[in-house]
């Protein structure tokens, strides 16, 4: 075969596969028809090998090229992982593999409660030993001693009261939530992006505790935070771990090569985030509707510890069913 | 940073891809920042001519209102966080901007990109936007194949799909005719066997990158055995003379061509 034969005989398959991919390139294959779709399945590894007879055939450069880009573009068009769209497959994630990747990344969660912690009780002690302290973590208007211009703990409440709850509920999940996603995409500073997240709201948390029980308020304020909080914070400390997880398959790659790691600690941890929106949700609701409400307090920490319990109940339980029959991945065969 | 890469695919063909630059993905950027700032805007027209006060939850009087402003905030945060992750997920990889670039998200190891990698570029974004994008950029310009924070970790490159015309490299009044457009016409105005044109056709192109001691070696070989089958000796004649005659044969061909063409049109334009 000449080169001038190899073109005459192809460009009819190059110019079809253009067209195909022109007509599949806004919205992917979706846009094509089944009989259409067959056909590119059948011209792409055509083209392909075309590339490489082009190549050897030293056909002029922007021919070759041409070719080249219609191969890789349907390359990309055909070679991809399956579609996440189904709703049964969110199903499945929240009933089984969520679950299961939070149990396999705990010791990242467990890492982020104990910088949490440490940046709490250090905060609280040294709030309590020096009551002045306070103003570093609390904002200055929140002056407790003076109640004249100042506001009591039942005046935080009032206030919040004041504030429609469905704008409220949005403003909540929003900026909770995109916490946590800015907790996540930290964490590839090495996870210090990360730590300075956790320790800044567990000092403010801390700060704010110690303030409040210095003015023995402690059982108002706890009243207050712990309805929504314990979820709240537990959701932002385990995207916390994702971006620990992140960071530090960045910075102790092991035995790969550093950007292999950085893009396996990835994968594995993004959907360690994805999965704390619902609990954001149910934390927004919680705070914008029952935490400012007139049930007394003690109910209301009631329902917060019980929620989170469940919660962390859920992740720690579900999904444990061993892979048995009918649960195993079956091949779909054709029978003919 | 480089301009290309090659990926292998499942079909043993090594297929080489333009990876977008710097600059393609910058100005990509800004058209969709530029977009979803239009939405911004057009969002906060919105409370305006509904009247609602976003500084004061005392402006808000009305359940539907509270409900507008709750929608609204929803909308916002959906802007922010989904704006990307929406359009390369519906797309295949392009947001408007990457559009209007001829650019594309693809996996660094070829093939459309999936949806845990939307997810890690897109929120990994809040990092590379930092400085205006500076950071973005830096990494960009260390990493090889011109990846930001996002792409490192997502495991994507960004891909240029515009074919780009190599014509231009060519000196485009000197270039002949390609391979293909040789016509029997122009053969025999040269009087060469196809592969005989070819062969001085690739010389006669070439012979700019070529040291005078290369061309005054390669040209004598080339040219001998069709100087013989014509019947004249090659031997004492200088480099300047043999490449005067292989320009000669390549104008002839070209005016054979032209000729043949202008013939063609005129009989077109005749029917």
């Amino acid at each position: 075969m000449t080169p001038a034969r190899f073109l005459k005989t192809r460009t009819s398959a190059w110019d079809r596969l253009e067209a195909l991919i022109k007509k599949a390139s806004p919205r992917g294959v979706r846009a094509l028809t089944d009989s259409e779709l067959r056909e590119l399945t059948l011209l792409y590894p055509a083209v392909a090998v075309d590339v490489a007879r082009a190549r050897m055939y030293k056909i002029d450069p922007n021919t070759q090229n041409r070719i080249n880009q219609l191969a890789i573009s349907a390359h990309g068009l055909l070679y991809r992982r399956k579609s996440v769209k189904s709703i049964q497959v969110i199903l499945t994630f929240f009933r089984d593999t969520y679950p299961r990747l939070f149990r396999r990344l705990w010791p990242y969660t467990a890492l982020a409660i104990a910088v949490f912690t440490i940046g709490f009780i250090g905060a609280y002690i040294s709030t309590v030993l020096t009551p002045s302290n306070a103003y570093l973590f609390v904002p200055g208007q929140l002056d407790l001693t003076d109640n004249e211009s100042g506001l009591s703990s039942k005046d935080i409440s009032e206030r919040f009261r004041l504030i429609p709850k469905p704008p409220m509920a949005a403003g909540i999940m929003a900026n909770n939530i995109s916490v946590a996603f800015n907790a996540f995409a930290l964490g590839i500073t090495a996870g210090i992006g990360t730590c300075y997240i956790i320790i800044y709201n567990a000092m403010m948390l801390g700060g704010f505790a110690a303030h409040f029980s210095n003015h023995n308020l402690a059982y108002d304020f706890w009243s207050f935070i712990i309805p929504h909080g314990i979820l709240e914070i537990f959701a932002i400390l385990v995207s916390a771990a994702a971006g620990l997880k992140l960071g530090l398959s960045f910075a102790i790659p092991g035995r790969l090569k550093r950007s292999a790691s950085l893009r396996i600690g990835a994968h594995d941890s993004v959907l360690l985030v994805i999965g704390t929106v619902p609990m954001f949700v149910v934390a927004g609701l919680i705070e914008s509707v029952i935490t400012p409400s007139y049930i007394p307090g003690f109910v209301k920490i009631a329902l917060g510890v019980t929620l989170a319990s469940l919660t962390i109940g859920y992740l720690i339980l579900a999904g444990r069913r061993p892979v048995g029959h009918g649960q195993t991945y079956k091949l779909n065969v054709p029978e003919n | 940073m480089q301009d290309f890469d090659l990926i292998e695919t499942p079909e043993n063909v090594k297929l080489q891809r333009r990876l977008a630059g710097i600059g393609s993905r910058f100005i990509a950027g800004l058209l969709d920042n530029l977009l979803i700032a239009l939405m911004y805007i057009v969002l906060l027209l919105l409370l305006l001519i509904l009247g609602i006060n976003i500084l004061s939850h005392m402006g808000i009087s009305t359940a539907l209102e509270m409900w507008v402003l709750a929608i609204m905030i929803f909308v916002a945060f959906l802007i922010y966080w989904g704006y990307f992750v929406l359009f390369e997920m519906l797309t295949n990889g392009q947001s408007p901007g990457k559009k209007y670039m001829k650019i594309r998200v693809v996996m660094l190891e070829g093939g459309g990109i999936s949806l845990n990698s939307i997810a890690i570029r897109n929120l990994l974004r809040v990092v590379d936007a930092i400085g205006l994008y500076a950071v973005a950029g830096i990494t960009m310009f260390v990493t090889h194949k011109v990846q930001r924070l996002g792409d490192l970790a997502a495991g994507t490159v960004v891909i240029s799909e515009e074919i780009p015309d190599y014509s231009a490299r060519y000196d485009k009044k000197k270039r002949v005719l390609d391979d293909e457009a040789i016509t029997s016409t122009a053969l025999e105005a040269t009087g060469l066997k196809p592969e005989e044109y070819r062969l001085l056709h690739n010389y006669w192109l070439r012979r700019e990158q070529l040291t005078i001691e290369a061309r005054s070696q390669i040209l004598p070989k080339l040219l001998q055995p069709i100087l013989v089958r014509m019947g004249q000796s090659i031997s004492g004649k200088s480099l300047t003379f043999l490449e005067e005659y292989v320009e000669g044969l390549m104008d002839k061909a070209r005016n054979a061509e032209k000729e043949m063409k202008r013939e063609a049109n005129d009989s077109g334009a005749k029917k």
